[in-house]
This record gives C-alpha cells, structure tokens and sequence, in this order.
C-alpha cells in the first residue's frame, strides 16, 4: 500500500484539542469501562505506539468526509477513535469535525466532541479519543498549526497520532495515508516553549527528526475481506487505470509553484537570520570596546591611585537584539522537505510508467 | 424713524460741538444720559445703539447692582460683582480707551473704596458679620486698593471735587455705619442720583438740542440733584484733559461727522422714496450724484472755491486716506471718486488728472473685498471692466501722458498741458489684476450654470483690453512690461483649439460668405501669435518664471494643435523637466497640464509610448485632478487645514480650461493596455515580470474581482473588457469594446480629428492583437501561414510581415520565416510552463544558498565567529573582573 502524507498549506485552524481536564475525564470514564486498553501505555516517552492499525471503515469515512465537505485547498478534519494495544494503536473509528463557518462563533467543539463520544459509545463503539485527521492539499500540511494542535493532543494523550490523508494522490490511484507522531525531543521543546537558536540548537533538532512516521496497516475482518472477494467478482465496473496516467505536468507545477513559494519564505527567514546575527556581532564589538576601554581607564587610575571605576552592569548597557523565533523556519523546511520527497517519488514513478508506455509503444 | 434721527442728530451735534467750543461738558454724563434713556425705554422698543452705549449701561448696571450690596452690607456679592464689573471694564476698554473712563466708574471706584475702609476700621461691625462677608470684605479690600491704584489721579480728582462740593460721602457713611436704620442719607441719595439722571434724560428726549442733560437738570430746583449736578460738572472738568485729548482729534470728528451726515443722507433719500413713489425718481437722481455732491461740496470745494487741479488732488488725497481704515464704506467711496472724475471732467481739469482719478477708482474697486479670497460682484466687475476700458481710450487718445510706477507723488504733472502729463501708476499691474480678477470669477462659478456661459462671454472683453494694452505698451514700455503683458496674452490663448486654422489647414472654406468674412477678419492664426510672443520672451525676459510659463504654454499649444515634434523638442531643449520641481505651483500645476497634453497629443499622432511615458507620472499618483489643479481631493482633507484649503483652491484652474479627465485616463488606459497586453503575453513565464503600468494592472485585478461580469458600462470596464478580448487575440472584439458609440460620446469625439484617431486605434489594435496572438499561441503552431494572419487580423501582408520579422529580430519569437510557402515556422525553443517554473525554482534556491552562505560567513568570519565564542568566555571574564 502506498502512504503518501500529504501536508496542507492553509491548515485553516485545526479544531481546538481537548482541554486536558476534559480529556482527562473523558479518559476516566473510558478507562472503567475498558480498562484492559491502558495496559501498555506506559509512562516511557519513548514512543509508545510503533505501529497503526487502520479499520477499512475509518479509511473510507475519512475519503468520504474529504470528498463530500472537502473541495481544492480546503482541508477537513476530525477525531480518530480507538485503543492502544501493547505497542499498536487501534483505530477502529472516526467521525468528523463540522465545518464551522463565521456565523456561528460560539459553536462549542470541544462539546461537540464529547456529545458525539457519548453517542457513540451508546451504541458499542470505541469512544477512545485517539488523535485526529486531516486532509491536504499537495502535501502541505508541515505548519504551525499542525504542530501546535498535535502538541497538545500528546501532552494530553500520548499515544496520539495525526492521520494525514492525501486526496489528490488517492484519486491518482494510489490511496496516500500516513500516520504522524511529534519527536519526544520536539514535544520537549514544545513544552518549554524555547524556539531560539540556541534552544534548538541545544535539543539538536532538525527538521528531520521533528515528526517520526508510524507504519501503518489497514486491516479488515475477515467478514469483510470476504465480502469483498465476492463483490470483485459480481463487480462490473470496468477497471480503472489512473495508476498509468502518464500526465505529470500539472500536478509537478502545481508542487513545484507550492515549493517555490516555501522556499521564498525560508529565504526571508534566512534574511532575517542574518540581519540577527549580524546585529549580535556588532553588539558584540562594541561591547568589548567598551569593556576594553574600561579596563584602560581602570589601570590608568590604579596608577594614579585612584580607586577604579565603579561596575556597571553590561547587560542593562547592551540589550541584545531579540532572536527571532526558529521554528517557523524549521517548518518551512519540514515542508520543503515534504514537497521534495513529494516530487521525488511522483517523478520516479511517472518515470517507470513513460518507460512502460515507451516499451509498448515500441511493441505496437 | 424720528428715534434715529433723533440719536443720529444727538451724536451728531454732540460732537461737532465738542469739536468746536470746549465746553466744560464731561463726555462721560452725556453718555450716561443718553444711556439711561435708552435704558428707560427698552421694553417698549428695540432701539440700535452703539457699542458704547452698550458697554456703559452694562457698567451702570453692575455698579447699581453693587450699591444695592452696599446698601445692605452683603460683601459677597459685592465682590463678586465688582469682579464682574472689572471684566466688564476690561471688554470695554477699547471704548475707554477712545472715550476716557467714565466719570461714574471713578465715582463707584472711590466710593466702595472709602465705604470699605470704614467697615474695616468698624471693628463692632466686622465682629458681627458672617465669616462669609468678613472675608469677602477683606479680599474686596485688598482688591479694590490695588485697583484703585491705577485711577489714582482721577480718583483723587473725584475727591477733591466730592470734598469741596459738599460733605464727604465718608463722612455721610460714617454717621450711618451706627445702625443702618438712619442712614438712608447719603446712600439713598447714591442710589437716587441715577434716577433723577433717567428723569432728567427723559425730558431731555423732547428737545434734542446741544447741552441737554444740563439744562434739564438744572431745571430741577432739587438741592440734591444741584448738588450732584454741581459735582458731576466739575468732575467733569477735570476729567476734560483725559477724555478730550483722547476723543476730539479734530479731523477725526470732522471726517466722522462727514460720513454720518453721508449715511444719514442716503438713509434719508431713502426714506422718502419708501414714502412717496413719486418722488423715487428724483430722489434717486439724487442720491447717485446730487446728495451728497451738493451737500459735500461746500466741504469738498468751499463755495465760490476755483475748482482747479490743485485741489482735485487734495481732495483725492483726503478720500483716499479713508482707503484701508477700519470703518470705511467702500461703496460710497468708489461712489465719492466717480463724482470727484465726474467733476475733474466737467471743469476739463485735463486728461492728467481723469487718468489720476481712474487709476484710484480701479484701485478702489479692486479693494472692495477685503478678503483675497472673495471675488468681485457683477456689477463690480463691469464697472472695472469699463473703467479700464475708459483709462485705456483715454491713453490711447492722448500721446503725452506718461504713466509709470517709478513716477514719485511729487513729480507728477497733472495739470500743465502743454508739458506731458506724468501720473504715477501703472495700468499693467491694473490690467494684471484684472485677470486675476477674472480667474477668481471664474473659479467661483458653478461651472454647469448659465451664470458661468455669461461670465465666460466677458472672456472676450478680458482679452480684448490685454490686447489694447497690448498695443500700447509695445509702443511705450519697458520690454519687462511687455514681457509681462505679452504673458498675460499667451495665458490667453495657449488653451484655445483654433479651429479656422485648423480648417483652413484641411483646406475647407467656409461654407457661408459670412463666414469667409469672419475668417478673413480674424488675422494671424493663433499659432503664429503664438510663436511670435513666446519667441520676444524668450529672447528678451531675464525673469526665469515668465520663461517658463510662456514655454509651458507654447508647448500645451502646440501639442493641442498637434504638431508633435515641435511639442516634444521644445519640451526636451528646454530641460523643463529637471527643474520643474523647483517652481511654484501654480507654474507646476502649468507643467503637469503641458505634460498631459503632450502625451495626448502624442496618443493622437499615434505613438502610443510616449504617450504612455508623457501620462504615466501624472495618473500613477491616482491624483490626476489635484494635480491638474482642476478640483480638491477629499481624502486630504485631514491633512490639511483651512488656510492651506484656501491656498489650493485659489489655484484652481477655471473650468473652461479643465483637460477632460476622463479623456485622459482613456487615453493612458488605452496606451497601457497596447502595451501591457502583448508584453504580458511575452513574459507570462517570467518570474520576475515587471509593470509597465500599475494603475492598469489594477484595473484589470478590479475587473477580475467582479463576482458576475455584466456588459461594460463605464470607460474603464470598457477598457478592461477589451484588454480581455486582446489577450485572446480577439481584435474584433477588442475593437468594438474601445471604439462604439459609448466610448465615441465619452472620449474619443472630443478629439478634434476624431476619425483619424479612431483609424489610428484600430491599426493599433490589430497589429498589437497580432503580436499578442503569436506569443500566446505560438507554442501550439508547428508553422503558420502568414496569409491567414493576415486575414484573421485584417492586415496587409506586409505589415504581417514586418511584424513576424521584428518580433523574430527582436528574439521575442524563436520562429522562422519561410519565403517561398509564406509561413511562419516555429523552433519551439521556447520552454514549457514546467520548465520555466523549474528554472525559478532554480533561481530560487540559488539565492536562498547565497543568503545561507552568508549567513555561515558570519558565523565563520574573523569577528563573528570570535565574539561568537568568545561570547560566554566574556561574560565569565567580567564576572572574575568584578570579583576584584
């Protein structure tokens, strides 16, 4: 199966996560009534889920939750529900998030959520708040607000995941759903709120290691499966080929103007990188002129049996200019990063289909 | 009726007698009476009176409010009343200063001041008053001896006078001061006085002669009233130095009671044609010359006075001396000049003077309005209309008379006939005015009225005396004063579209004899008028402003009659646009509407770049109006004040030479877009795509933002529309969005050559919608054949051919012509869109490397790096150093 993570560019909003009371709660009462799902989840950071297991059903609700709300750059989101068993997270449900327009403001998600929980569970369904979805837009999907809201959704649950659902790619032929998860040194660093250089420095990451991917398996039961070995058969539809379409162009300038623009924006940060550190340097300079000249001074009345001048503080005399913030640039380059391996892929693929064509062409 | 005359004869008689016999009469009773009077008679009729009356009885009235509170001991309203009453001294010192101070203020001043001192010294009296007026009485104390200081002299004077005259008030108040019950004495008496004064003023009112106040006081067998009469008089007396001096400049009055017996004259002429419709005739005759000549005469030119120059001119003099004083009634002075030339005329007093007199009486009517911002009156302006006209016969008429600003008052010679005449002033600086004059009429206004087609026709007369004046000083000034006057010539003619040149140029004659006629009257063509002015100018003006004006002006005509390269070349030799900054507005404002023009002219003759070049400062600021000076922009309205509001407006240009803004915002649209569009075609891959026309592009993103697109239905919609049409390659389309019967009647009919423009545009269309097609579709043809270009776009095959060659030349187009099958063959060298957007991508990351790269040399550099690390190596060090 081919999972293609797809990243969005306008992540309208993620809708709020829980609140960590309220998940808290919500996490109590879940825990009496299954109390075997906690079982592994252990207090280790160290990655507690190491594999996805998808419901076909969760699968398909989210393609149709895509297809019916979802239209061009537009994203849709919601809820996965399920369990974690030892180091394999279940997702055997989902339901969406309604799009909420301006008009109304005081539409309550996070009671929306609950509400829709309960109902759930009153017919037997697990109701374990899990992690979310999301769809994109040409793989953009690496931002702030994907960050922020899937922080939370781990500081609260930890064994949460972000389904990325790529509709583009599955209407290529090739369903594309990957499963993300925050680095333990990114949730650290979320949390102390330290995005400086230095700070990130320090916690050595990279735009490499601030999302890990979890593997992902679809799984269906066995009622299912063989439901539909016989609907293949019975099936009339004539078989469809977008899997051999051998038009590329649209979709790589539709990646390659997305690319452009993210590089545009590193470049302004690079730009704003630079005009830091060159403040700081020359800050720094002057600093240690003035330091220099009141070491002169200070010998100058030693000799004169003068008592030395008194200390000031330097700090309070050289403010130092205000780093600017990293992560953003460090998500620009996740997403660079995305839009790379995006290209990269879809190339090498399109490449072995135009040699096909070109081998049949040849037989013809 | 009769209480005006009444006070007008009152006021009048008054003052003549004071200017003549010094009687020992205080100014300041008169005016109390006539005060009191008033006072009386208030509720029964509102009477007109003036502002020192106003402001005494306001005095009168607080100082008997006071005396009150004296009377019943109450010292905080007392000083809050004499506070009240300072202020109102103060407001009315402006008539104080004029009148003296009135007797009955020293007389409350002293009073209260020796009334305090002898409550303060009653040490019983004190005890027994509330904290409230114990303190008021001690603050009012300290008030008043301040005050007071500055009145010491009249104070004193009162005094004395009140001493000899009968028993001191103090001495009266101190007898009172045991108990209130018994002192009804001198208080009431205080109190009564202004009564009696009103009762006395009310018989007064009967008989209206000189001294009234006096007499009937007199009348009064009261001994009280005689004693205050007594002391009233010879307060007065000493109060005569302050107040005379101050009021009774002798000439002063005279010229006062001149003019009020003027008003009260006219007031009376008046009065009577109300009254008899029969008499109106005559008694208006009366009022314009008859009146007030007959009645000044003997003042103007005693009886039996020979009524020569020399005393022509001391009375102009006189009536001139009123000029720019506060006060004066213009109207009547103009009035006054007018009969003074009418009887310089009638004695032929000789042309010297007549012109003396005209000059004053244009300068008068110039100064009617004393604000700059105002415009003359109608009548006014036809009255300066003619006045000017009537100097300038005068002068042609008569050779020896010299005129000149540089002539003193004294040199003039006015009256000696057989010498010159040499009169001071100068009709250029006249006439000058007069323009402006006209401007200032024009711009206020309403330019969509009749009133405007009216003044408008009065053009005609403007130019017909700059013309004579023209003529005259060509024979007899300075070359700066033709320079000046040659100026006010072109700023006459530079705008106007000269349409018998014109057709005289396409060689039609006139279709009626008349016309002919007219045609041949009418002389030299503008152009060559022109040409000739601004050439004497050019040669002779040694003052920068006049140059330029006039080439400004030559430029706007020549571009308005379409002779482009002449526009163009005197444009550039003059260099105007490196320095036109530095000029005031009004000739920046000139600058913009040539530059305008010039691009107008140049959309005309069809070269649509330079158009485009000549529009673009003036529409990218989207302030086209403001800078046309052709109305105000509304937005700035905060950010300036009234005054700069003002400013701008008197810079306005009348409507009658507004550039047609919409024209000119078609005419650049329509550049932009025979520029734009191909270029855009060209570029469309381009990264880094520049503008040629920002306003445009916003037109088009405007056009874009429509939610639904009906038919177009302004100018720009059109443009927009057709700017569409011509990026498909569409030119019918294209063409019939920019020429139809809506943009005819809008813009391109008020063209002068409108078909010729309109051939012109289609041309344009066509050949930019070829160039268009090619860069937009080329990609999709392997070959074209140059016959169906030519068919598609309704060209020749020539011109196709030229086209394709120089697009290829140009390397705008990797294609190939093929000669003997007529076609256009493409390389397709050309990238895709993909490779194109590979290529940015490319250009993209290579700059983001260098941005990185330096990011790194910083780090790696000398003095970054070392600081860098050095940084916490620092602070260590300082923290060892401050341990020490």
């Amino acid at each position: 199966m081919c999972y293609r993570f797809l990243p969005e560019r306008s992540v309208s909003a993620c809708f709020p996560p829980f609140r960590r009371e309220r998940l808290m709660a919500s996490r109590k009462e879940l825990s009496s009534v299954s109390s075997s799902g906690m079982a592994s989840t252990g207090g280790t950071l160290d990655s507690p889920v190491k594999q996805v297991q998808i419901e076909g059903l969760v699968v398909m609700k989210i393609i149709k939750h895509y297809q019916e709300e979802g239209q061009g750059s537009e994203v849709v989101q919601g809820v996965l529900l399920g369990l974690v068993v030892d180091d394999r997270l279940e997702i055997t449900n989902c339901f969406p998030f309604p799009q909420h327009t301006e008009d109304d403001a005081d539409f309550d998600e996070v009671q929306y959520q609950m509400e829709m929980m309960r109902s759930l569970r009153h017919v037997n369904i697990d109701h374990l708040h899990v992690g979310w979805y999301q769809s994109t837009f040409y793989g953009s999907f690496v931002s702030r607000a994907l960050l922020d809201s899937q922080f939370s959704y781990q500081h609260a649950i930890e064994e949460s995941v972000v389904l990325i659902y790529d509709p583009i790619k599955t209407a290529q032929g090739s369903l594309s759903l990957k499963a993300y998860r925050l680095t333990p040194k990114l949730m650290e660093i979320c949390k102390e709120k330290d995005f400086t250089p230095e700070g990130l420095k320090k916690a050595s990451i990279g735009f490499e290691n601030m999302f890990e991917e979890v593997p992902i398996v679809i799984k269906n039961s066995h009622l299912i499966n063989v439901l539909m070995w016989e609907l293949e058969d019975k099936s009339t539809v004539a078989d469809k080929h977008e899997l051999l379409n051998l038009s590329s162009s649209n979709h790589l300038e539709k990646s390659l103007q997305l690319l452009m623009d993210r590089v545009d924006d590193m470049s302004q940060e690079i730009v704003k990188y630079n005009t830091y550190s060159r403040n700081l340097s020359k800050q720094q300079q002057q600093k240690h002129q003035y330091l220099q000249r009141r070491q002169q001074e200070n010998a100058q009345r030693q000799s004169r049996g003068e008592a030395p001048l008194p200390e000031e503080d330097i700090s309070k005399l050289f403010k130092p200019p205000q780093p600017p913030p990293r992560m953003d640039s460090l998500l620009i380059a996740g997403q660079i990063n995305n839009y790379c391996q995006n290209v990269k892929e879809f190339t090498s693929q399109n490449l072995g289909k135009l040699f096909m064509a070109e081998a049949l062409q040849g037989q013809n | 009726m009769s209480r005006f005359f009444a006070t007008g004869s009152d006021s009048e008689s008054e003052e003549s007698s004071s200017a003549d016999e010094i009687t020992p009469k205080a100014p300041g009773t008169t005016l109390k009476q006539s005060l009191l009077l008033s006072d009386d008679e208030e509720d029964t009729k509102r009477v007109v009176r003036s502002a020192k009356d106003k402001r005494f009885e306001e005095l009168t009235n607080l100082i008997k409010t006071i005396r009150n509170a004296m009377k019943i001991r109450d010292m905080a309203k007392c000083l809050e009343e004499f506070e009240q009453l300072c202020r109102a001294f103060l407001k009315s010192k402006n008539i104080v200063d004029k009148e003296g101070v009135p007797s009955f203020y020293i007389r409350l001043l002293a009073d209260l001041e020796d009334y305090l001192n002898q409550l303060w010294e009653d040490k019983d009296g004190k005890k027994k008053m509330n904290k409230n007026n114990a303190k008021a009485l001690s603050t009012l104390r300290q008030k008043i001896r301040k005050y007071n200081r500055d009145f010491e002299t009249e104070i004193a004077a009162y005094k004395e006078v009140s001493r000899k005259s009968f028993l001191p008030p103090l001495t009266c108040s101190s007898s009172e001061s045991e108990g209130e019950a018994g002192g009804v004495s001198a208080k009431s008496f205080l109190k009564k006085k202004p009564d009696e004064a009103s009762k006395a003023a009310k018989e007064d009112d009967d008989d209206d002669d000189d001294d009234e106040g006096w007499s009937g006081e007199s009348k009064e067998s009261d001994s009280e009233s005689s004693d205050g009469e007594a002391k009233r008089q010879s307060m007065a007396e000493s109060f005569l130095k302050y107040v005379l001096f101050l009021i009774l400049t002798f000439s002063e009055i005279k010229k006062l009671s001149k003019r009020r017996d003027k008003a009260k004259a006219r007031k009376h002429i008046e009065e009577e044609e109300e009254d008899g419709g029969e008499e109106g005739g005559e008694g208006w005759e009366k009022v314009k010359y008859g009146v007030p000549l007959v009645k000044e005469k003997p003042k103007m030119f005693a009886k039996g006075t020979e009524i020569n120059t020399t005393v022509v001119v001391k009375k102009l003099n006189e009536i001139l001396q009123a000029r720019g004083k506060k006060g004066t009634d213009r109207a009547a002075q103009i009035e006054l000049l007018h009969a003074l030339a009418a009887i310089a005329a009638e004695h032929n007093l000789g042309q010297g003077i007549l012109v003396k007199i005209k000059f004053n009486i244009i300068a008068s009517l110039y100064d009617y309005n004393p604000n700059l911002a105002a415009f003359m009156k109608a009548d006014m302006w036809k009255k300066c209309l003619e006045c000017i006209d009537e100097l300038l016969d005068i002068l042609f008429e008569n050779n020896n008379i010299f005129i000149g600003e540089n002539i003193a008052e004294d040199s003039e010679n006015l009256a000696v006939s057989d010498q010159p005449f040499r009169v001071r002033g100068c009709v250029l600086t006249l006439v000058e005015r007069m323009d402006e004059e006209f401007t200032k009429i024009m711009q206020n206004t309403d330019p969509h009225s009749q009133e405007y087609v009216d003044n408008l026709k009065d053009e005609g007369r403007v130019c017909g005396i700059v013309d004579r004046l023209l003529t005259y000083l060509e024979n007899k000034g300075s070359t700066e004063e033709i320079c000046r006057v040659y100026l006010r010539r072109i700023m006459h003619t530079y705008y106007k579209f000269d349409y018998k040149a014109h057709r005289r140029s396409l060689g039609l004659q006139g279709e009626t004899k008349s016309e002919q006629d007219q045609e041949e009257s009418e002389g030299e063509d503008s152009a060559l008028i022109m040409d000739r002015l601004c050439k004497f100018i050019y040669a002779k003006d040694r003052t920068d402003r006049i140059r330029t004006c006039a080439i400004l002006c030559h430029i706007y005509h020549h571009a308005l009659h379409s002779r482009w390269y002449q526009a163009r070349d005197l444009m550039l030799m003059s260099h105007l646009q490196d320095n036109i900054h530095h000029s005031d507005p009004p000739v920046q404002i000139l600058y913009n509407r040539t530059m305008v023009q010039l691009g107008i002219c140049a959309f005309r003759q069809g070269m649509i770049k330079d158009a485009h070049n000549a529009l673009l400062d003036i529409q990218s600021s989207g302030r086209a109006k403001e800078l046309l000076g052709q109305g105000l922009l509304m937005r700035n309205m905060q950010e300036r004040n009234a005054e700069q509001e003002k400013i701008e407006k008197r810079r306005q240009v009348p409507f009658h030479m507004h550039i047609n803004l919409e024209l000119l915002e078609c005419v650049y649209l329509v550049s932009a877009m025979l520029l734009e569009i191909p270029y855009m075609a060209a570029h469309e891959f381009d990264a880094r795509r520049r503008m040629i026309s920002k306003q445009f592009h916003h037109q088009l993103r405007v056009g874009e933002r429509q939610p639904l697109l009906g038919p177009p239905e302004s100018m720009r919609e059109h443009v927009v529309a057709a700017s569409k049409a011509m990026k498909m390659g569409d030119w019918r389309t294209c063409h019939s969005f920019i020429i139809n019967e809506k943009m005819n009647s809008k813009v391109w009919d008020l063209f002068p050559e409108t078909q010729r423009v309109r051939e012109m545009l289609v041309r344009k269309i066509q050949e930019e919608s070829l160039r268009t097609y090619l860069f937009t579709y080329s990609s999709v043809y392997d070959s074209i054949s140059m016959e169906i270009l030519s068919e598609m776009f309704q060209l020749e095959m020539p011109t196709v051919h030229s086209i394709i060659s120089k697009m290829i030349i140009n390397e705008e187009l990797m294609a190939s012509l093929d000669q003997p099958t007529q076609t256009v063959v493409m390389h397709r060298t050309e990238p895709t869109s993909l490779q194109n957007m590979a290529l940015q991508l490319a250009e993209k990351l290579g700059s983001l490397v260098e941005n990185n790269e330096r990011v790194f040399d910083l780090k790696q550099g000398v003095y970054g790096g070392y600081f860098n690390r050095g940084y916490q190596g620092g602070g260590y060090r300082n923290q060892n150093q401050s341990n020490y």
